[in-house]
């Protein structure tokens, strides 16, 4: 009915000539010309652009972008009057889903499409779906930072990036399992391995990387980050993200809502890997004690990870052992006891009987290491003049159960010393065992350790202990003596695993290598018997004991206060920091805030908290949106504890997060 | 019939006082119970024991089994031959493999029964992989383990091992017993047993048997070191035993049961540790007051999450360590992984900061009268320190804060981050008991009004006294004994029974248990008890006493929870008048001492799995004929006796309920 002509060819009725480029928005794209009329649905302009085109092609996907409102035109029944476009509307047809590069927490690139029509919210769910990543209302999307052109050079190796674009998932229903994995990932051979990038925990950096990598060096630094969220309520199109764009998906809201290693071995991963970054980055301070802790759980998942043990394995459960494996154990023992001859009474535990050289350090003596006969039995330790004497009296025994056991080990210097702190009644003697080799002091040190958890060497865990001691000690040898630059291929085995790659740079530059191996290895024996994802979470949860865990810090500036100061935004309170210092000066929390209100206008946020507190600042560092949308987003995740379920309540979370149509 | 529980009890609790008597006269020859003869009437028990265990342990066991035995013959000469008994078996130390018997086949520490003689087949089953098991189990049962293994020793190689393991299982399943004295708030003592698997938690349920006192959550047992002027709270997950193992031989150290409300301060109000240090600079240190809703949100925060938050907490405290005399003032903080100090010129950042100490090996104590003793700034103190120190030395650590309230947040926080979400679990499940406690009084007193006439007396018994608390809210422990219990109210239940649900910490507690490791013993066994093998019994005794309890008999079986309960309250006229007044006031005890307990009475209840339960009385029949030859002579066989004692005790009970009636 539109485009009724004279005779003419002037057209009589009310109809307009509508142009429409075809393709994302590219001013070169090609495009048609439609007449119309204001009453046209978006649905009939839809139709016609398709047969305009003259192309088989599935256009299911396709819909109509308004560049200058910066909108889509989703509503097909809608017309174009209620649209309110007229003639010089640039409007582009183009896909709604288009490919973009994921940073991935674990810093890996993966290019997939994503939803730049969505509000980002559920562009995020969806996305999280396909990798199969719970909870998505605790992860977003940042932009990705400016490339500093000059550093990056050409020598930049090529990485190497997943790719998913071409999965499709079925709607509604959970993917199923299949193969162990997401049913969308086992169809091929590269989906295969992008899964495995995915739930697999990655190899420690390059140590030289990470020095290079930008680490904040004051709180001002850390705020850079969160200037870069982008909008949740906002699809990503309207966020000037174009086709191919990077950005990185992270966890926003530190408030990780049941995790479970089962369901979640890829969120699982992916926390654990933006974890670890954090803390290598420095993004979270922590202490040296603390440093080590994490190194050794990066360490031990690195190991199990490598070995390909991503099943849960390693952990041993006493008294419900299988036969098996205390069967093995015993065969071990049998084979690797220094002395064979002690199992001949199959009744007696197995013990360790061999020279060493012991050293007991006292006040005013100087006395070094004096050969002397030991007897390690049960948990009970013995040591005598000479072999001889042994059936007599020991010169000393002492019950290790409960004692402290520090590795003093440097295996350039061919050191293989353990020192026990065994506490008696009248205090803790202190006492060195000196082995001759790495194999005599992994068998020792394994009974050390388990009799200080008052576990004979007939426990099964026995030979794993051992096996894992001279693992931790090759570490040393490949990765000591070096200057920290060791090649760091994806299939660097644990032997070549360098120390540097599994702590902060700022341990770097405190510790040497042979000096950092035996912290990491003491910090070792505490967590070598957990499985892969039984490390992660706990690697996680002493990243979460940290005080500094999950804050996002933005400069704000507070109403009446002539300066800037440090907002941090927890995932319970908001803390006000001094700038300058870093001292906190006030928290609120979350359970005692009544309201908070944005005024879009003059970009100040005013939050009234119980017993009528007000407090009132304005964003400096970041928009105020986003403050307000953590705000918000903090919120909503509180109330999932009571309404539980999968089902994510998104009006609930928009009307938190976003509320401000208007600017 | 219901004198017979007394009496048992009584017995038992005399014999207890007997053999501390006994054990310190004993001392001297003979090398066994270091740990049952206490040097001092203090506390029975001494360390060492783990060298000389072996022997100990069987010693231990056959003590009791041998007086249980006794107690079967004849029940009313009990307490002489008991006497006598004690002192054979003493002598008679030799026989560590008959007990040994039990313990294998109970490797999974389900089946240690207070008599070890608890045994189950599909247990044991389910605890080794079938095929290998199959010779083994021919083995040790009968035998004692040691002589079939010399044999076995020629035998092949892969055999040899499976009996090693066997060997090692069955060392870890031995069950050691303590008689340990608690000293209670008014002076006085009471020693109960306590073995070696046992929690504080299960130690507190049995003192509250014991006692008057109205279970609420802070009753806790409180080491005292009175050497070193150090003491602290038992945690309720504690191992008891294992704390008490480092005490030395000569120790003063003693066990105290008393209420301190710095237990669970930090869950009775939260805000105090995690609010407290925020807006210091407003100089703001009232003890905010908080509503419940938030009390509980912030607790769910802290305490539910992925990890546990430790309370924020820093300041300057002084310092005494090393041995050293003076005090050195010092900035620390308290962070989840130890407590941190500031070094000279630097900051309190991460980064900068010192360890201290971690807490890994190290328990924390209150420190008394530090000024005194150490010219301490203030006496508000705390101490840190390996638990097997027990004198004087450089590696305890001592801290010195500047006012009470600066101690107890430290010392809680430290506790929260040693313990961590176990601590709330534990005080969960002391809510729980202390919930269905005071629950519990109220639905007595509904329960036994319809019984009007003969039921009034117990009823003004049970309100006007606490003392029914003090068993049976242990049984509703575990749901079943809720259930049972519900049942057991059929008439009045209906509205009680969601009641019990909305119940704050009852209906928690529910959903808590399976998840927490520790077991909880007392109820499982408690319920179990009164539904196998009192099964009978029960039933003859409400008939033959013609008490008044005619709706049990028509419940189904279960229902042995009602008659007990029932015939229970009725009996106390006589019962009550007859009952010792120091031991046995609560008739709880007695009554689960009739039956079921018929094995240990004092020795609170084990986690016996319910499960077990049934197999074991089927399992104990067959054998009994045979051992009995030699169970005449208690103090001979011992341990071979104990398997069939319960099989006679309650042939005997019911011989005797069957006169009474």
């Amino acid at each position: 009915m539109a485009g009724m002509k004279t005779a003419t060819g002037d057209y009589i009725d009310s109809s307009w000539e509508l142009r429409v480029f075809v393709g994302e928005d590219d001013p070169e794209a090609e495009s048609v010309t439609l007449r119309v009329t204001g009453e046209s649905h978006i649905g009939g302009v839809l139709l016609k652009i398709v047969e305009e085109i003259k192309r088989k092609q599935d256009w299911s996907d396709h819909a109509i972008w308004w560049e200058q409102k910066r909108q889509w035109l989703l509503q097909t029944h809608w017309t174009l009057d209620k649209y309110g476009i007229l003639a010089d509307a640039r409007l582009f047809f183009g896909p709604q889903h288009r490919p973009v590069i994921l940073r991935l927490p674990n810093r890996r690139a993966l290019r997939l499409r994503a939803s730049f029509s969505q509000p980002l919210f559920q562009a995020v769910a969806a996305i999280c779906r396909l990798l199969s990543i719970r909870h998505p209302e605790e992860l977003s999307l940042l932009r990705a930072p400016e490339k500093k052109e000059k550093k990056k050079k050409e020598k930049e190796p090529e990485e190497e990036l997943y790719d998913l674009t071409k999965v499709v998932l079925a709607g509604g229903v959970a993917p199923a399992l299949f193969r162990g994995m997401p049913a969308h990932f086992s169809d091929s051979a590269q989906t295969e391995a992008c899964y495995h990038m995915l739930s697999r925990p990655q190899p420690p950096p390059d140590p030289l990387l990470l020095q290079r990598l930008p680490r904040p060096s004051s709180l001002l630094d850390k705020t850079q980050l969160h200037s870069r969220w982008l909008d949740s309520s906002r699809c990503l199109m309207q966020q000037g993200i174009k086709a191919g764009d990077m950005l990185w998906l992270r966890f926003k809201y530190y408030s990780f809502f049941d995790l479970d290693p089962k369901t979640d071995p890829v969120r699982l991963t992916q926390l654990y890997e933006q974890a670890r970054w954090d803390l290598l980055l420095e993004e979270t301070d922590c202490t040296e004690e603390e440093m080590m802790v994490f190194a050794a759980l990066q360490y031990h998942i690195n190991k199990l990870s490598q070995s390909g043990e991503v099943g849960e394995t390693a952990g041993t459960d006493l008294g419900l052992d299988d036969l098996d494996a205390a069967l093995n154990n015993l065969e071990v023992k049998l084979e690797g006891s220094a002395s064979t001859d002690v199992l001949n009474n199959l009744t007696t535990i197995p013990e360790l009987k061999d020279h060493l050289r012991i050293f007991r350090p006292r006040k005013l003596t100087l006395k070094g290491y004096r050969q002397h006969w030991v007897v390690f039995k049960e948990t009970t330790l013995s040591y005598y003049k000479s072999q001889d004497e042994a059936p007599g009296d020991p010169i000393q025994q002492l019950n290790l159960k409960g004692c402290e056991v520090v590795p003093d080990v440097n295996v350039s210097g061919q050191k293989f010393c353990i020192k026990l702190l065994v506490p008696s009644p009248e205090g803790m003697s202190e006492i060195y065992l000196r082995c001759q080799d790495e194999k005599q002091y992994a068998r020792w040190m394994a009974g050390c350790r388990l009799a200080s958890k008052g576990r004979t060497m007939a426990d099964s865990s026995y030979a794993s202990e051992v096996q894992a001691i001279l693992a931790f000690l090759s570490l040393q040898r490949t990765g000591g003596g070096g200057s920290g630059n060791h090649p760091q291929g994806p299939d660097a085995s644990a032997e070549g695993l360098n120390p540097y790659g599994l702590v902060a740079p700022r341990f770097q530059r405190k510790f040497k290598a042979k000096q950092l191996t035996p912290r990491i290895l003491e910090a070792h024996q505490n967590v070598a018997q957990l499985s892969l994802s039984e490390a992660q979470l706990r690697f996680i949860q002493a990243w979460q004991s940290l005080p500094d865990f999950g804050i996002s810090y933005v400069v704000v500036r507070f109403k009446g206060s002539k300066k800037d100061e440090i907002l941090g935004i927890a995932n319970n309170r908001l803390i006000r920091i001094d700038l300058a210092v870093g001292d906190v000066v006030k928290t609120w929390r979350f359970s005692n805030m009544r309201q908070w209100n944005v005024n879009w206008d003059i970009r100040q946020v005013a939050i009234e908290f119980d017993e009528h507190i007000n407090v009132a600042f304005s964003c400096v560092s970041a928009s105020c949106r986003i403050v307000h949308e953590y705000i918000g987003g903090y919120i909503f995740l509180s109330t999932r504890e009571r309404a539980r379920g999968e089902e994510l309540d998104e009006d609930l979370f928009l009307q938190l997060t976003g509320g401000h149509e208007a600017f | 019939m219901g004198e017979s529980n007394d009496d048992i009890d009584q017995m038992f609790s005399n014999l207890l006082g007997e053999m501390d008597l006994l054990t310190q006269s004993l001392g001297v020859d003979t090398l066994p119970p270091p740990e049952s003869k206490p040097p001092r009437a203090e506390f029975n028990y001494s360390v060492g024991f783990k060298d000389l265990n072996e022997s100990l342990n069987a010693l231990e066991d056959q003590d009791l089994d041998a007086l249980m035995a006794d107690l079967v013959a004849d029940i009313s000469e009990a307490e002489q031959r008991t006497i006598q008994a004690q002192k054979e078996s003493s002598q008679n130390q030799h026989h560590p493999a008959s007990v040994e018997v039990p313990d294998f086949s109970g490797a999974a520490a389900l089946s240690y029964g207070a008599n070890v003689t608890a045994i189950s087949v599909s247990q044991y089953e389910n605890d080794l992989p079938p095929p290998p098991a199959d010779p083994m189990l021919n083995l040790p049962l009968p035998p004692p383990p040691p002589e079939p293994l010399s044999q076995e020793e020629e035998a092949a190689q892969a055999k040899a091992d499976k009996i090693k393991l066997a060997l090692e299982k069955l060392k870890e399943a031995k069950v050691k017993k303590l008689v340990v004295k608690v000293h209670m708030n008014d002076n006085s003592t009471k020693s109960l047993m306590v073995d070696e698997r046992q929690l504080a938690r299960d130690v507190l349920d049995n003192l509250f048997e014991k006692t008057h006192c109205d279970c609420n959550v802070d009753w806790c047992l409180y080491e005292i070191y009175p050497e070193l002027q150090i003491e602290r709270i038992f945690e309720d997950h504690e191992n008891v035993i294992e704390v008490l193992s480092d005490w030395t031989r000569d120790t003063e150290n003693k066990v105290l049961f008393l209420e301190k409300e710095e237990k669970y301060a930090v869950f009775k109000n939260p805000q105090n540790f995690y609010l407290n240090n925020k807006g210091r600079k407003e100089g703001k240190e009232t003890n905010e007051k908080m509503n419940a809703k938030n009390k509980e949100s912030l607790l769910e925060e802290s305490f539910c999450g992925t990890s546990i938050i430790v309370p924020e907490l820093e300041g300057a405290l002084s310092l005494k360590e090393d041995g050293k005399k003076t005090w050195k003032r010092r900035y620390f903080l308290l962070r989840a992984s130890g407590i941190y100090y500031v070094p000279k010129g630097k900051t309190k950042t991460s980064r900068d900061l010192a360890c201290f100490i971690q807490f890994e090996n190290v328990n924390i104590y209150y420190g008394i009268q530090c000024k005194m003793k150490y010219k301490a700034p203030t006496d508000y103190c705390f101490v840190l320190k390996h638990p097997q120190i027990q004198k004087e030395s450089q590696y305890i650590k001592y801290l010195c804060c500047d006012d009470a309230r600066t101690l107890n947040q430290w010392v809680m926080g430290i506790r929260i981050a040693k313990y961590g979400k176990t601590l709330y679990d534990n005080y969960q499940r002391a809510m729980a008991r202390a919930g269905l406690a005071s629950r519990w009084t109220n639905q007595s007193t509904v329960s036994t009004a319809p019984p009007a006439t003969s039921a009034a007396p117990s009823t003004g018994l049970k309100t006007s006294t606490p003392q029914a608390n003090g068993q049976i809210p242990q049984a509703a422990h575990s749901v079943s004994a809720v259930l049972e219990e519900a049942q057991r109210h059929v008439e009045t239940t209906k509205d009680k029974k969601p009641a019990l649900g909305n119940q704050g910490p009852g209906a928690p507690e529910v959903h808590q248990l399976p998840k927490s490791s520790l077991p909880p013993p007392p109820p499982v066994r408690r319920s179990s008890d009164v539904c196998s093998s009192p099964a009978t019994a029960a039933r003859a005794r409400g008939l033959g006493g013609g008490f008044p309890a005619p709706p049990e008999d028509s419940l189904p079986p279960p229902p042995p929870p009602p008659p007990l309960d029932e015939d229970e309250l009725p009996p106390p006229p006589p019962d009550f008048h007859d009952a010792p007044p120091d031991f046995v006031p609560p008739p709880p005890p007695s009554f689960a001492g009739d039956v079921g307990s018929a094995l240990p009475p004092p020795p609170p209840p084990p986690p016996a799995p319910e499960a077990a339960r049934p197999p074991r009385v089927a399992l104990k029949r067959p054998p009994a004929p045979p051992k009995r030859k030699e169970s005449p002579g208690p103090a001979v066989g011992g341990g071979s006796g104990e398997q069939d004692f319960m099989s006679d005790l309650m042939k005997a009970l019911q011989k005797k309920r069957g006169n009474m009636s």
